[in-house]
């Protein structure tokens, strides 16, 4: 058959097309996309390819024993929406990041509340010491996502001050509780 | 960035896209190149903080000892909710007496507090230097390591002790009124 098309490589094309369709049944066309869909799913199983995420992986732990915080050793600096972000070493509760709010900032609709326990984390990246601001985000019901319990400098309810078991939404409008922020306040020389 | 990749295999496709969105695509590719570069560059490895730009210098060692120790319920500048006694141009006027020095170290949250006698005292210094420094008589003499051990041995009636000290500046003329000490309850200090 004389090729319709006339640019060079659309007449290539077309001679493709023409030949495959000549050749090949629908039944055949489907069960290879089958055969290519199924091998490109499986190329993620293979060594090589994990390696390369591995190396470029951002939510992959630091080497273990690096630093004197256990929490540290797995912490990662990239998802707050994770348990292991560097800044929840002593966060128990939602986190803010997955109810719609940031790391340090509350969702629309809840307040911060003015009072605050602090505590200091190490960031796994430059190894220094930040102290963060544990601040509670109050007036809506328990945010109910993102579950985290980091514990450490965690004191029993009867040191109030450095508990995080307790709701710190004292002095806020609401005493309810619905997730906790973790807001940078300084770093340690 | 590259604003159009166009894959060989697709032109009759992707081309005319190109065509149409093209300068869209490369104000777009503009746009976030200026912004990346208008973003300042922050001093933590974070994934907020580098969209942020936040840059923290390092606090001095007082300074973090209030940010673990005070600041989650007397706040960063010294003020808070009326639940909490404001420090901020206040707690100089304390050590305009004796029994006013005293009676700042051996409040509860400053005798009780877990830090060392020499951790205290430098607290102490910091804080009436930083947030009364006006109030401070002008022969304030900074508390020692000493002075500060011996203090916090003794336990106070807190909240009489208080109205007393306060009446005792009033007498002394230490202070223009008794409301610039006063607390929204009786049983606060």
């Amino acid at each position: 058959m004389k090729p319709i098309c006339t640019s060079r490589f659309d007449r290539l094309i077309e001679n493709l097309s023409r030949t495959a369709a000549q050749r090949l049944s629908r039944r055949s066309f489907l069960s290879h996309c089958g055969t290519w869909l199924v091998a490109a799913s499986a190329i993620p199983l293979l060594p090589v390819s994990r390696q390369a995420q591995a190396s470029d992986n951002p939510h992959k732990p630091k080497a273990a024993g690096k630093f004197a915080s256990e929490f540290a050793n797995h912490a990662q600096t990239t998802d707050p929406t994770k348990c292991n972000y560097w800044r929840y070493c002593s966060s128990d509760g939602y986190m803010c990041a997955c109810c719609g709010g940031g790391p340090s900032t509350c969702p629309p609709g809840t307040s911060p509340s003015p009072t605050s326990w602090v505590g200091s984390c190490i960031n796994p990246d430059d190894g220094k010491t930040y102290l963060i601001a544990y601040r509670d985000c109050c007036g809506q019901d328990s945010c109910g996502r993102c579950s985290c319990l980091g514990q450490e400098g965690d004191m029993p309810s009867y040191r109030p001050q450095v508990n995080n078991d307790i709701v710190w939404c004292f002095g806020a409008s609401s005493m309810v509780y619905h997730c906790s922020s973790a807001g940078l306040v300084g770093l340690v020389e | 960035m590259t604003p159009a990749i166009v894959p060989s295999a697709l032109p009759g496709v992707v081309a005319p896209l190109t065509a149409r969105y093209g300068v869209a695509m490369l104000l777009w590719a503009a746009a976030s190149t200026a912004q990346a570069q208008n973003a300042p560059a922050t001093n933590v490895p974070d994934a907020i903080t580098r969209k942020t730009g936040l840059h923290l210098e390092p606090m001095p060692r007082a300074a973090r000892l209030y940010a673990e120790n005070c600041q989650g319920c007397h706040g960063p500048t010294g003020v808070s909710v009326t639940e909490i006694p404001t420090l901020a141009g206040r707690i100089g006027y304390f050590a305009r007496t004796p029994e006013g020095r005293r009676y700042l170290v051996q409040v509860p949250n400053v005798a009780l507090n877990p830090s060392s006698d020499q951790d205290i005292a430098e607290l102490m210094n910091w804080l009436l230097n930083t947030y009364s420094r006006a109030e401070l008589p002008k022969d304030f003499q900074p508390y020692s390591t000493e002075e500060v051990a011996l203090l916090r041995k003794a336990r106070i009636d807190v909240a009489a002790d208080r109205r007393r000290i306060v009446e005792q500046l009033l007498v002394l003329e230490q202070i223009p009124s008794a409301d610039v000490l006063a607390t929204p309850h009786s049983s606060l200090y």
